[in-house]
């Protein structure tokens, strides 16, 4: 047996973004109203990492590549013989050379690491080459997404006005004339599959038609208005004279019903294919 | 139907018979939840059922508030203050603001409950502080922090930058702090210490570089290590190995124990659910099913050595941590008692384990988006889709990390035979952006594609089905849950509210205004024969009891 409140499912998107990961461990989706998530510089795994200077990461790589990539692999991830630093307690461990510097000047003979004759500097850019590359596998906020532009675009424009009814809403020369040159691909990819979250303005894409709602009094009266929360117990609208009107609700009284304009993309969250997503952003893409 | 077995004391026949005002008594830890609340569950099985009932379906019409609490965490006039960080003289909790993710212990008429860095006792009758203790820290993710363990007359919590911390119960005064994970390996703990015998039970979390994750158990006089079990094998050979391409992978696998685990007594075995894997989310350097993540476990609680396991999510790409509580019962099966676990997965499967051997007895998907299985094997594991893995192009999973459901804990009312369990319906896109034949990290990026909100369920054990649901119209949120012998089900519905369900039928008899989300599970106790409903919500805490 289901519970109540079937009349309103569709609303249940209109929140599901914004509070899908209230509770979690996991802090991808801030919740309205409450302080943000940490900055994209913290990582989930905690450690807060510096700015740090280019030009030293810049030098420190250049160093790294050529005196020590051969065992260390150029991305310092490992090679053939040397151990991946960036996993390395050592490395972890280290501040701006002071453990690293040891292990240069002195080598590993029992592992068969020999001495590296660098200046302290050298050792200090290393060092911050090498912890730039940590911050940055740690950092996954700032990961960034490959090329995603591999679909058919041909498949993706016969889906767009068959199967996945697009066409109904939308116009390759009207709302999305030209999406391909507004947005990079992954901003179409987003504005296909996850318009919602550009509602709340956090944010890539247009702020698109707000969710409506209607309220039914018993007697018949009723009043609409764009939809600003809604729970079990109450209901607000704010109406066109730009009123605010809150709701009492005991079960189906009064009435509610929700209009959302994105209930079309929410339908096809459990409809897509992988393929579709693709070939309709390799489509929507050459919308230049 | 007989549910939990009726337990003996006499493990605890050693300790001091005499008790003080603040001691725990050991044998309550062995008893459902009644007048106290001495463990992070309330009792070891996990299932969150009290059998007090002087609230109940008749009158909590009349359930009033008694008090609230408004924690103020940080290094403030008159609280003790310890930690190896520096000075900083404010809390370190900033991003995350204040959330009590605790179930407070009460004992003795005493509530004791943290945040990170911080820990407090409060009367369980007023409200008002009796002390508060404030950890200095050296960093770690501070998202939250699941509470204390006690025994005797101390206490014991984690903190973000993993030390073990023993207080004075009575006082607040710090005993002694041991370290128990390396913060710069990006470790951060988070969960409440289990006290079972005289072993302190202690996990930790930390995904950002490719730790290996464990579980120890600590002298509770000298915080030293008892046994120490690692989430994965270490070498070639060992069980297990098999699943992992060679020994680096393994070591660097991951396999958080982050939630605090259940016990069962007469089968002197600890069962607690493990992280996933690292790389988080790229699984190219780890191909095989990645032993023993994303699992739940059971170990001798005496030696840490493994009697038996269950992998829920073989090979996991989606962060999908089995970190949820394993909730003991016993029940029936065609017809036949069995001693029984069940466990809703964050992989949108509802598990039910024979708590003996490990072998599967219910496997079944609650979430209906769910879209990332080919199926159940012979063993009742699911079989992962290998094109729902990221890609480098994307891929639409549901559920996303955060899970179908998530830490916050479930309830098991053994009186409606239902497991209670906080459920979101979402949906992402995962890219694979870590290409490399050894990613490291989370090597994948994640893009929330909204979905259909959250959804409380009523899950019948010996099928799996879903009985009843109530979907939250305002899209909802993850609570923890509380069922009482009064015929009441406790939640919070993510907008702001503390609600009271009928477990029988999800039908709504009561609910509360709170200043926040419930943030915690709540929790329910007897005091001069009054019975008490405490919630976490935000910073504060609220006490409720019926009107005179």
């Amino acid at each position: 047996m289901l519970s109540s409140s079937k009349t309103i499912r569709p609303a249940l998107a209109v929140f599901a973004g914004l509070l899908a990961h209230a509770g979690a461990q996991t802090p991808a989706t801030p919740v309205k109203g409450t302080p943000q998530a940490p900055a994209p510089k913290r990582s989930l795994g905690g450690g807060e990492y510096p700015d740090y200077d280019p030009a030293a990461v810049e030098r420190g790589h250049k160093l790294f590549v050529t005196t020590c990539a051969f065992c260390h692999g150029a991305n310092a991830k490992g090679g053939e013989t040397g151990p991946d630093l960036l996993r390395s307690v050592l490395v972890l461990d280290d501040e701006n050379g002071n453990k690293i510097g040891q292990v240069v000047l002195n080598g590993r003979p029992d592992k068969g690491m020999p001495k590296f004759s660098l200046t302290p500097e050298q050792i200090s850019d290393i060092a911050t080459f090498l912890h730039d590359r940590i911050k940055a596998a740690a950092l996954r906020g700032t990961y960034q997404i490959l090329n995603i532009v591999v679909g058919d675009p041909k498949a993706g424009e016969a889906y767009f006005n068959g199967a996945a009814g697009c066409s109904g809403c939308h116009s390759v020369t009207g709302d999305l004339a030209h999406i391909g040159s507004k947005y990079d691909a992954v901003g179409v990819q987003q504005h296909i599959v996850m318009p919602r979250e550009e509602r709340y303005g956090r944010s890539r894409g247009p702020v698109t038609a707000p969710i409506t709602v209607t309220v039914t009094m018993p007697q018949g009266e009723s009043f609409n208005g764009t939809l600003v929360r809604i729970d079990d117990f109450t209901v607000s609208l704010v109406d066109s004279n730009g009123d605010l009107r809150t709701f009492t609700r005991n079960g189906d009284n009064p009435k509610v019903e929700i209009h959302d304009p994105l209930k079309g993309h929410i339908d096809l969250l459990a409809k897509y294919t992988d393929s579709d997503i693709h070939n309709l952003t390799a489509y929507l893409v050459t919308l230049k | 139907m007989k549910f939990w077995p009726r337990l003996s004391t006499f493990l605890f026949a050693l300790l001091p018979a005499a008790l003080v005002a603040q001691m725990l008594d050991p044998a309550l830890l062995l008893k459902p939840a009644t007048d106290s609340w001495p463990t992070y569950n309330g009792d070891y099985s996990g299932r969150r059922f009290s059998t007090l009932k002087q609230i109940d379906q008749s009158n909590i019409k009349n359930l009033n508030l008694a008090w609230i609490y408004r924690s103020t965490p940080g290094e403030t006039p008159g609280s003790i203050v310890g930690g190896e960080g520096p000075a900083t003289g404010s809390n370190a909790n900033d991003g995350w603001g204040t959330q009590i993710k605790s179930t407070p212990l009460m004992v003795n008429g005493v509530l004791y409950f943290t945040t990170p860095d911080n820990t407090w006792a409060v009367d369980a009758r007023s409200g008002r502080e009796l002390w508060h203790y404030f950890w200095r820290t050296r960093g770690g993710i501070h998202i939250g922090n699941r509470g204390v363990g006690m025994y005797g007359n101390w206490l014991f919590f984690e903190t973000p930058d993993n030390y073990l911390v023993s207080l004075d119960a009575k006082t607040g005064k710090e005993r002694w702090h041991v370290e128990i994970a390396d913060v710069k390996q990006e470790y951060f703990s988070t969960p409440a210490p289990i006290i079972v015998g005289n072993h302190v039970i202690v996990g930790t979390g930390g995904d950002s570089l490719d730790v290996p994750g464990f579980l120890e158990a600590r002298d509770p006089e000298t915080g030293q290590v008892q046994w120490h079990w690692w989430s994965e094998p270490l070498r070639k050979g060992d069980p297990g190995a098999e699943t992992w391409p060679d020994e680096y992978s393994m070591r660097h696998g991951g396999g958080m124990t982050w939630i605090p685990g259940t016990y069962d007594p007469e089968l002197h075995l600890y069962y607690i659910g493990t992280g996933n894997p690292n790389p988080v989310m790229a699984g190219q350097s780890r191909k095989g099913d990645d032993l023993f993540t994303c699992s739940i476990v059971a170990l001798n609680v005496d030696t840490g050595k493994m009697a038996w396991y269950f992998q829920a999510s073989p090979h996991d790409t989606h962060d999908w941590d089995s970190a949820q509580t394993p909730v003991l019962f016993d029940g029936l099966i065609d017809g036949k008692p069995r001693k029984l676990l069940a466990q809703a997965d964050r992989n949108g499967y509802f598990f039910v384990l024979d708590r003996v051997t490990g072998k599967n007895v219910v496997t079944k998907a609650y979430l209906e988006t769910l879209n990332w299985s080919k199926g159940v094997d012979a063993t009742g594991r699911p079989i992962p889709n290998p094109e729902k893995e990221p890609q480098v192009a994307g891929v639409l999973v549901s559920p996303p990390s955060g899970g179908a459901t998530n830490w916050p804990s479930p309830s098991f009312d053994p009186e409606s035979g239902l497991f209670y369990v906080s459920t979101s319906q979402s949906y992402s896109m995962f890219y694979l952006t870590d290409t490399d034949p050894h990613p490291e990290g989370y090597g994948a990026a994640e893009r929330s594609s909204g979905g259909l909100g959250h959804a409380l369920r009523a899950i019948d054990y010996k099928t799996g089905n879903t009985v009843w649901r109530h979907d939250y119209p305002g899209g909802g949120g993850l609570s923890g849950l509380l069922t009482t012998a009064g015929k009441l089900l406790f939640s919070g519905d993510g907008s702001n509210h503390l609600l009271a369900f009928d477990p029988a039928n999800g039908k709504i008899l009561w609910h509360a205004g709170l200043a926040g989300n419930v943030s915690n599970g709540p929790e329910t106790y007897m005091l001069d024969g009054r019975q008490y409903l405490v919630v976490g919500a935000g910073d504060s805490l609220y006490a409720f009891t019926l009107a005179d």
